[in-house]
């Protein structure tokens, strides 16, 4: 059904627009419009094992979406994967990092564009919420876990999608981050409204920030959709900032701004320092963090989609887990995996991690954050 | 024979090349803007026409409007609500000694998130042209070593990337930034700067003051000197002369550069988030958070009210342009020497001048400092290793800046050579147009009055995406239509550079070029463009300025193998083998900074050289 076959015209009249500017033409067919949600590569895949290496039928290359951090040089979590998967098969990896993450991938399924990819890498619970709202008649994902020998090890309260498509690979915590040397630990919610904390904390956007909506939503996991917006009018009204992205809350943590921001309880991970330990203190509220896993998913109109099975089944094995992990800076998705001795030491996973389920983000999630964004930017 | 028919053939070539090179250029110029900014940008704002009507549903919106939504929402309330506002105001008048004091106390009122947007670009506004004024005085009137370079790096601070600009403000401003340091060390204590709606109009200030500085300067050396020299031998005193002479002449430049001050401010969004938090949260950062929460519909509504504000307030600063006309020259004011001053008054502007300078220092000179000081781990722990990261990069990363800064120059050569034409175009049309063609240069103007993430989003959907045709789906991507996306984005800059001071142009002169023949294109190249070429050469800084620190589009035409300076910036900014440091982004923010100071000096003497 996705039949591309690209005319890549030489310019669209000029000789000189030839050279760097494409017009592409792509020939959709006629039944494009009704593109439907089965997996019908997948009906095709009758040459099986044509080579020693790869038992897929697809040959690749593989196409991961996902976001800009994850992949490209040595050090992240996407370059460890394409070399150790390359090592052992024939297909190639490519990543791309779509501007807008995965509302690139709904936008071009509303429009009918080409998706040109089969997997994206890196969707939390509710982005893939965001996801089926937007797309209610269609499936931008299809199941994946029943093809996956391993999905069965990813911890049970990491488990984001009732419908199996999305697969955790890791997982942060979100926490408050604290220098010791100038304040003492919160240790509660409550704690952050009083007069002892007053104007001590950044915080984040959590219409635009992954931590600022995990911290948001451990507020509304802890006094419930009633009342989390009184809560937080305590703690505006106790002077916390809210920026708009995590770089900027840090960068103004690190440079003594403020003593607290809401990160992630890796922190010490990059300072541990005789020094440094007691500006970089870990604080987790109520002793819960906030579980924010990121999941893999498999396109439905993914070209490969065997192949993309298979090496979501890599990224599940213990080696992948720990490797993907310690590159991102988060904890291991499955109950198999083990952490590095040394990373283990300065990565804290809180005594009780907390996350809300699709079903409980499902319908709600969108509306808490507006009403809570709009509570805190009172013009 | 052969000979003469070969000239009499080029001859007509080039009578026809005459004739049609104007007409040309416009059709060209309608294509580009049609191509990629009227049609992507509309795919978004057909949404805003839904049967929800979003617009209606932001304009009735006490969160959106603040108080002004009940003009909408209960239109019959409103005299009611005025004069109920009214009676609770108290004004208590008293005597304080030595003057009168009047205080006036009203009960509180919603501005709304449109009240306030607009109420803190306004702000920006006045400190912009507050903080600009006095550099374009300097510029145009002083004559000191090191001058030229100077003006050519004004604008320096347009092209920085909103995150180093904040990286640079907490680090100047921050409780324990330099200026608190100095500020404590003198016994003073520390004060609290950041997360205040101060410290988001002071970055606004840094980043437009330079605009204000740039166009006024153009300005103020195109005032011809003769004209002041008549006056003064007339009778009229310094202030007289300059009040009748210069001022007139200044105010277009002046005016334009406020209105794209707080056009631009209007639109403002991750430096008021990084710098002032949520609570003061502008209409862009919900028009981001409804695009990426998928509503449409909503983000449209917010999109064409702002595009309507700032359409406004374009239509009736072009109104304004229309009805001034001042005589234009080359042959510019003399300047003082900064450091040569006679007598009491000379001593009491130079003085003023060095404590102008202090506040450039501090505004504009400590942030982009310790920017630089950060790419080398600062005064206390100094270090070379987010140096050696950018060369470890270059060596064989993803990401090379060397590819980046190349890639840079390429896009802001080739943006400037097509904004340039289309700016010259349509300055022209605005100068010389007919019947209303204010309404047309105000739409013309759009591409400033659009927000980033519209234009943007507009792009994904259309040109990215495709179109069908038949059963064919045609897109179009690449460097090429970044490059016209970057000239769209930046000949608004050269159109009001330039229109002014082709109004200003005698119209006797084309007249009579056209009397004798000359097609409007030779006129144009010919008698105008030399006089109004200093407007030129500040529009051509501007949009190779607009097209190095432009983001958006670039990521969303080009395949990821294609970066810029800003690209490159963002990516190191969240690699993770630097950890959470700051580091290489500030590493890579320098280079910007060089590459693209050395780009405007050399625009500006090149250009300054040559003159049509």
């Amino acid at each position: 059904m996705k039949r591309r076959d690209y005319l890549r015209t030489v310019g669209v009249g000029v000789a000189g627009v030839a050279a760097a500017g494409c017009l592409q033409v792509e020939n959709t067919g006629d039944g494009d419009a009704t593109t439907s949600a089965t997996g019908t590569e997948s009906g095709t895949a009758t040459r099986s094992g044509t080579t020693t290496k790869t038992t897929s039928a697809d040959a690749g290359p593989l196409r991961v979406a996902t976001y800009d951090s994850f992949f490209g040089d040595d050090g992240t979590a996407g370059q460890w994967l394409k070399d150790a998967w390359e090592a052992d098969h024939d297909t190639t990896v490519e990543f791309t990092a779509p501007s807008n993450g995965v509302n690139e991938f709904v936008e071009r399924k509303r429009e009918g564009a080409a998706i040109d990819a089969d997997l994206f890498v890196g969707i939390n619970t509710g982005e893939l919420v965001r996801v089926d709202d937007a797309l209610a008649d269609t499936a931008l994902f299809d199941e994946l876990a029943g093809e996956v020998a391993g999905s069965d090890t990813i911890k049970d309260d990491l488990r984001i999608d009732p419908e199996d498509r999305a697969l955790p690979y890791d997982t942060g915590y979100i926490s408050l981050v604290y220098d010791s040397t100038t304040v003492d630990e919160p240790q509660t919610f409550e704690a952050l409204t009083s007069d002892e904390y007053e104007g001590a904390l950044l915080a984040q956007n959590a219409q635009s920030s992954d931590p600022g909506r995990a911290f948001l939503l451990w507020t509304i996991h802890e006094y419930g959709p009633e009342n989390y917006l009184d809560y937080w009018e305590r703690l505006v009204g106790n002077d916390v900032r809210v920026l708009d992205d995590w770089q900027p809350s840090y960068d103004a943590f690190l440079n003594g701004e403020r003593p607290m921001v809401v990160s992630y309880s890796t922190d010490q991970v990059y300072y541990n320092g005789e020094d440094q330990l007691p500006r970089h203190q870990v604080g987790f509220l109520n002793d819960q963090g906030y579980a924010n896993p990121e999941a893999v998913a498999r396109f439905a109109d993914a070209d490969n989609p065997d192949l993309a099975a298979e090496f979501v089944e890599f990224m599940l094995t213990d080696e992948a887990q720990r490797n993907v992990a310690v590159n991102n800076v988060q904890f291991p998705a499955t109950t198999t995996a083990e952490l590095p001795e040394e990373y283990g030491q300065y990565a804290y996973e809180p005594p009780e991690p907390v996350t809300f389920t699709y079903d409980e983000l499902a319908g709600n999630v969108d509306a808490w954050t507006e009403a809570w964004a709009r509570q805190v930017a009172t013009n | 024979m052969a000979g003469s028919q070969r000239t009499t053939v080029a001859g007509r070539l080039s009578r026809a090349a005459d004739r049609f090179a104007l007409p040309l250029a416009g059709a060209g110029t309608l294509a580009v803007l049609l191509a990629v900014f009227y049609y992507p940008v509309g795919t978004v704002f057909v949404e805003a026409l839904g049967p929800e009507n979003p617009v209606w549903g932001v304009l009735t919106s006490e969160f959106y409007m603040g108080a002004a939504h009940g003009v909408f929402a209960h239109p019959l309330r409103v005299p009611g609500d005025v004069a109920a506002w009214l009676a609770d105001v108290r004004v208590a008048a008293g005597w304080t000694g030595l003057l009168p004091e009047v205080r006036v106390v009203h009960p509180g009122f919603r501005k709304g998130l449109f009240g306030f947007t607009a109420y803190q670009a306004a702000l920006s506004t006045v400190a912009s042209v507050a903080l600009g004024l006095p550099g374009a005085y300097v510029l145009a009137r002083f004559e000191f070593p090191g001058r030229r370079t100077l003006q050519s790096l004004t604008i320096l601070p347009f092209v920085l990337p909103s995150i180093m600009v904040v990286v640079g403000f907490v680090a100047t401003f921050g409780q324990f930034g330099t200026v608190n340091d100095v500020l404590a060390s003198l016994g003073l204590g520390r004060v609290q700067f950041l997360y205040t709606l101060e410290v988001v109009v002071l970055a606004h200030a840094f980043y437009n003051a330079p605009l204000v500085t740039r166009m006024v300067t153009t300005a103020w050396e195109n005032v011809d000197a003769s004209a002041v020299e008549t006056a003064r031998s007339l009778g009229a005193s310094p202030l007289r002369a300059f009040r009748d002479v210069v001022a007139p002449q200044l105010l277009p430049a002046l005016a334009a550069s406020a209105l794209l001050t707080f056009v631009f401010t209007f639109m403002s969004f991750p430096i008021v988030l990084a710098l002032g938090g949520l609570q003061l949260a502008t209409v862009e950062v919900w028009l981001f958070a409804r695009i990426n929460q998928l509503d449409y519909a909503t983000a449209a509504g917010l999109a064409t009210l702002e595009t309507l504000i700032s359409l406004a307030l374009t239509y009736v600063y072009l109104r304004y342009e229309g009805s001034q006309s001042a005589e234009g020259t080359a042959n510019p004011l003399d300047r003082h020497r900064l450091f040569d001053a006679a007598g009491l008054r000379e001593w009491l502007v130079r003085s003023g001048i060095a404590v102008y300078g202090l506040l450039v220092a501090v505004v504009f000179v400590a942030p982009l400092a310790s920017m630089v000081l950060a790419s080398v781990g600062g005064l206390e722990d100094p270090t070379l290793r987010w140096w050696q990261f950018l060369a470890e990069r270059q060596a064989g990363g993803r990401t090379q800046p060397a590819t980046a800064v190349r890639y840079s120059i390429q896009f802001g050569i080739a943006a400037l050579v097509v904004a340039l034409p289309m700016g010259v175009v349509v300055g022209a049309f605005s100068a010389r147009g007919g019947h209303g063609r204010k309404v047309v240069d105000a739409v013309l103007m759009a591409p400033i009055a659009v927000s980033g993430i519209v234009v943007g989003f507009g792009l994904l959907r259309s040109l990215v995406f495709g179109v069908d045709v038949g059963s064919y789906r045609v897109s179009l991507v690449g460097p090429i239509v970044v490059v016209f996306a970057h000239a769209v984005a930046g000949y608004p800059f050269v159109v009001r550079n330039v229109a002014p001071m082709l109004s200003a142009v005698d119209s006797r002169l084309v007249e009579s070029a056209r009397a004798l023949g000359a097609s409007r294109g030779r006129a144009l190249w010919d008698i105008e463009l030399p006089l109004v070429w200093p407007g030129v050469l500040a529009g051509a800084a501007f949009a190779f300025a607009i097209s190095i620190g432009e983001f958006d589009s670039t990521v969303i035409l080009a395949d990821g193998n294609v970066y810029t300076m800003p690209v490159a910036l963002k990516r190191f900014l969240v690699d993770r083998a630097a950890g959470p440091s700051t580091g290489p982004a500030a590493a890579m923010g320098t280079v910007l900074l060089a590459v693209t100071a050395a780009s405007f000096v050399v625009i500006d003497r090149v250009g300054g050289r040559y003159r049509p």
